[in-house]
């Protein structure tokens, strides 16, 4: 869920044509505007989901040009609440009462269709919390928005009643048209006329809910370099470079409590994160590096990506993997993408590996066999061998002092060829195939990516054929050919 | 296939499928599956691409131009982005097909709020979004369970277990365990051995609801059509914090709408409230959508509640009396 500040909401609101009271916002690090709105006028900080924003002096009510000046200053300028993204300068209003509404969703259940619900009360303002009692709770279909003579109905006797639906109209088809998850306005003000417009008001949206000619409007605020890890952001790359399926860590940021064993994970979909957070939750002596998600039919390319990564962790004493069942995350390949990643870290972990689903005894097979050549132990499960088993043996497989190693070098200079998404260089090594007929690799692909130019003695890309980054290729000519096929997968560059 | 459990969910004794997105990537390998698990595809459809002809099937441009050339058809399955599933999904309804599964991850709430009360006026069922699809053993697959035709052909056979998940993974892999020989597991005396010999339970069919928090046929509505279905003796279901399906479930048990034995892994023992997680529709947003609650009340009504996945086969096993 994302929050909106106030002076975007205000833009959805005035599309549907609600009244707003008058107001110019000021960017931090843009030009002043010339003349400045005339005092009186309030000063509201703009940060994204900022609440309470008067007690902490983020709102100010300026009645000369000299409070004005000063207090756009500072409030532009970064302070204890971070860096607004702006000010707010609205023009004050004379009200004689001050209303409050706000939409949101009721989920439903077994006997109640998921529906928006308004919150409306002629008591608003600042404690409105404290006033529950007077809320008109009004649930209405997001099929079929409610017009201001049903809603007036709804509201039954009410003073200003054909106002009140007539600014609900457009309230609601605000919180349906940009699909909001919250939208409020606090206070709504009641003029003399008996008029209304919004004094104050806010939104929460879903990125996913967000259409292509909105996605300026609904831009969150630059993420700043201290949100995320560097390993984060070199997933973030990889995700950039490599769109399909799910490749996601985040790295824990609370201390790992003294004596726990760290494990650094690599879990797959909700459930895998589920059956992990089920056997350690409660656990002191564990404690989980990070959260991760490879899923979606991601490329083996992406899993040994996002895999490098993971084994770059600091301070992590053993690796857990666990495969999940979605066919199109064929754990042969998965099982490749593993032992690439563990044969190419220059920092590799003992690993816990429990493949599960497409091929899961392709996956074991393939680990168990290269386990002897690899520079740390590794140890396979049983698909019916859960994390809670897996996890007994997280102290006996956990190195006491991290592991550095040279690592197998990777091909270096122009690739023989390039295949863009996945991305990954290819080099075939003429010298070490001899042969006329064409090396394993070639009938390795399941895709029938590769051809053999017996005339040329090289292998190719078949024009029109697409790789998906199984990495079968490379496997079977490190298992089977002379390790005549090689592929690059670099890491991306983090500033 | 005629006594499959879409007759009980929604009335559909011969599905005989439209592929929404066919001719894209996805639309056309798991349409290679789905035929190959014997699924009846008719024909398929895009916008734009009428005329073609994909795995030999003919290709529409809307739903409603297949459905005119097919009349017989009466259920889809989408491969759409998230975007394009609340317009494609209306357009199938409008165009009278009656049960489709919506595959796509990331469909916004609100358009899910809309599906719900659009298909239930138009009378319409729908699986997902976010779902791995279903699939049942008498011999049809919507989706992508299994991953590839020899692989769905070999961990999911028939019997008596019916699957409700929650959990793309755990849907596939609570339906392929109940089908393997000899599967060891944690037994009563504490040892972890065979929990059945040769003669596994197997599966009637394992429906993925999908880990959305407001999905179409909710883990009730598959148990409702379980309850039905002559094949299945024990319904197995995922169930995780998030939405209020557990509880809805255990009151459908109270209530006797649902009396065949119930085995629920439930997941979320330490998820937090409030904090969003991987399935948008496990994040707790009050009291009764919390681990403890839906454990309370699910095992007050004889609703076994497990906290391992591999109880749940020793579970099976011990209702099955194996």
């Amino acid at each position: 869920m994302s929050a909106l500040p106030e002076y975007k909401t205000r833009v959805l609101l005035d599309n549907e044509k609600v009244p707003l009271v008058e107001g110019v916002f000021v960017a931090a690090g843009a030009e002043l505007p010339d003349p400045l709105p005339e005092p009186p006028v309030y000063l509201k900080a703009q940060i994204p989901g900022a609440t309470s924003r008067a007690a902490q002096g983020l709102v100010r009510r300026c009645d000369s040009k000299e409070q004005l000046e000063s207090g756009l200053k500072q409030l532009l300028a970064p302070g204890s609440w971070g860096q607004a993204e702006g000010v707010l300068v609205a023009n004050s209003v004379n009200m004689k009462g001050e209303y409050y509404a706000a939409c949101m969703l009721d989920f439903g259940n077994a006997d109640e269709l998921p529906h928006g619900v308004l919150l409306f009360s002629t008591e608003g303002g600042s404690g409105v919390e404290e006033r529950a009692a007077s809320l008109h709770k009004i649930p209405f279909s997001l099929l079929n928005l409610p017009s201001a003579d049903d809603l007036i109905a709804k509201l039954g006797k009410v003073a200003g009643a054909q106002a009140i639906g007539k600014f609900l109209e457009g309230f609601i088809k605000t919180y349906a048209r940009y699909k909001l998850i919250v939208l409020e306005a606090n206070p709504i003000g009641v003029l003399e006329d008996g008029s209304l417009l919004v004094v104050d008001c806010r939104a929460e949206f879903e990125k996913q809910a967000v259409g292509k000619k909105d996605t300026e409007l609904f831009a969150a605020a630059p993420v700043t370099k201290e949100d995320k890890t560097h390993l984060e952001r070199l997933v973030d790359k990889v995700n950039e470079a490599d769109p399909a399926g799910t490749g996601f860590i985040r790295e824990n940021r609370e201390p790992a409590p003294e004596g726990a064993w760290r494990v650094a994970t690599n879990l797959c979909g909700g459930g895998g994160k589920m059956l992990w957070e089920m056997t350690t939750g409660a656990r002191k002596d564990i404690y989980t590096m990070n959260e991760s998600d490879t899923s979606g039919g991601l490329s083996a390319f992406k899993s040994y990506r996002v895999l490098r990564a993971i084994l770059e962790m600091e301070d992590s004493q053993v690796l857990l993997l666990t495969g999940s069942g979605m066919g199109f995350q064929n754990q042969h390949y998965v099982a490749a993408a593993v032992w690439k990643a563990i044969r190419e870290s220059p920092t590799p972990l003992p690993a816990l590996l429990r493949f599960g689903g497409t091929d899961e005894d392709k996956g074991r097979e393939l680990i168990e066999k290269v386990a002897p050549s690899l520079p740390v132990p590794v140890k396979t499960y049983m698909p019916h061998v859960f994390p809670n088993a897996m996890v007994d043996d997280v102290a006996a497989m956990a190195t006491k002092q991290r592991i550095k190693v040279t690592p197998e070098p990777q091909p270096t200079g122009e690739p023989s060829f390039r295949v863009d998404v996945p991305p990954g260089d290819f080099f075939f090594f003429a010298d070490k195939w001899d042969k006329d007929e064409a090396p394993p690799c070639v009938g390795a692909c399941p895709n029938n990516f590769l051809f053999w130019n017996a005339e040329q003695r090289t292998v190719e890309p078949v024009e029109g054929a697409r790789c998906i980054g199984c990495l079968m290729c490379e496997v079977v000519s490190l298992l089977e050919g002379n390790g005549e096929l090689r592929i690059r997968l670099d890491l991306p560059e983090v500033d | 296939m005629k006594n499959g459990i879409l007759k009980h969910l929604v009335g559909i004794e011969e599905p005989k499928a439209l592929v929404v997105g066919m001719t894209g990537k996805q639309g056309q390998t798991s349409s290679k599956l789905m035929m190959k698990m014997g699924t009846n595809v008719l024909a398929g459809c895009t916008p734009g691409k009428g005329g073609q002809e994909v795995l030999d099937k003919p290709i529409y441009n809307s739903a409603k131009e297949a459905v005119a050339a097919n009349p017989e058809l009466n259920c889809a399955v989408m491969y759409v982005p998230a975007a394009a599933v609340k317009r494609a999904a209306m357009e199938a309804m409008d165009a009278g097909l009656k049960f489709a599964v919506l595959t796509a991850d990331g469909v916004a709430t609100h358009d899910e709020a809309v599906l719900k009360e659009y298909a239930k006026a138009k009378g319409c069922t729908y699986l997902g979004p976010n779902t791995v699809g279903m699939l049942d053993t008498s011999g049809y697959l919507f989706g992508m369970i299994g991953g590839s035709a020899t692989w769905a052909r070999k961990n999911y056979l028939p019997g008596c277990v019916g699957v409700i998940s929650r959990s793309g993974g755990l849907s596939q892999l609570l339906g392929a365990f109940h089908c393997r020989p000899n599967l060891p597991g944690p037994q009563e005396d504490g040892s972890f051995g065979p929990l059945w010999g040769e003669q596994y339970p197997g599966v009637s069919a394992v429906l993925c609801t999908g880990g959305d928090p407001m999905p179409g046929v909710t883990m009730i509505d598959a148990a409702l059509a379980f309850q039905k279905d002559e094949r299945t003796k024990v319904i197995v279901a995922y169930g995780e914090t998030g939405t209020t399906q557990e509880n809805d479930l255990a009151a459908a048990v109270k209530s006797g709408q649902i009396t065949k034995p119930i085995i629920v892994f439930l997941g979320g023992m330490f998820t937090k409230a409030g904090v969003a997680q991987s399935h948008a529709g496990a994040m707790i947003r009050n009291e009764e959508e919390t681990y403890t609650y839906k454990r309370k009340v699910m095992e007050e009504v004889g609703i076994t509640v497990v906290e391992r996945p591999d109880a749940v086969f020793a579970q099976t096993a011990k209702v099955l009396g194996m």
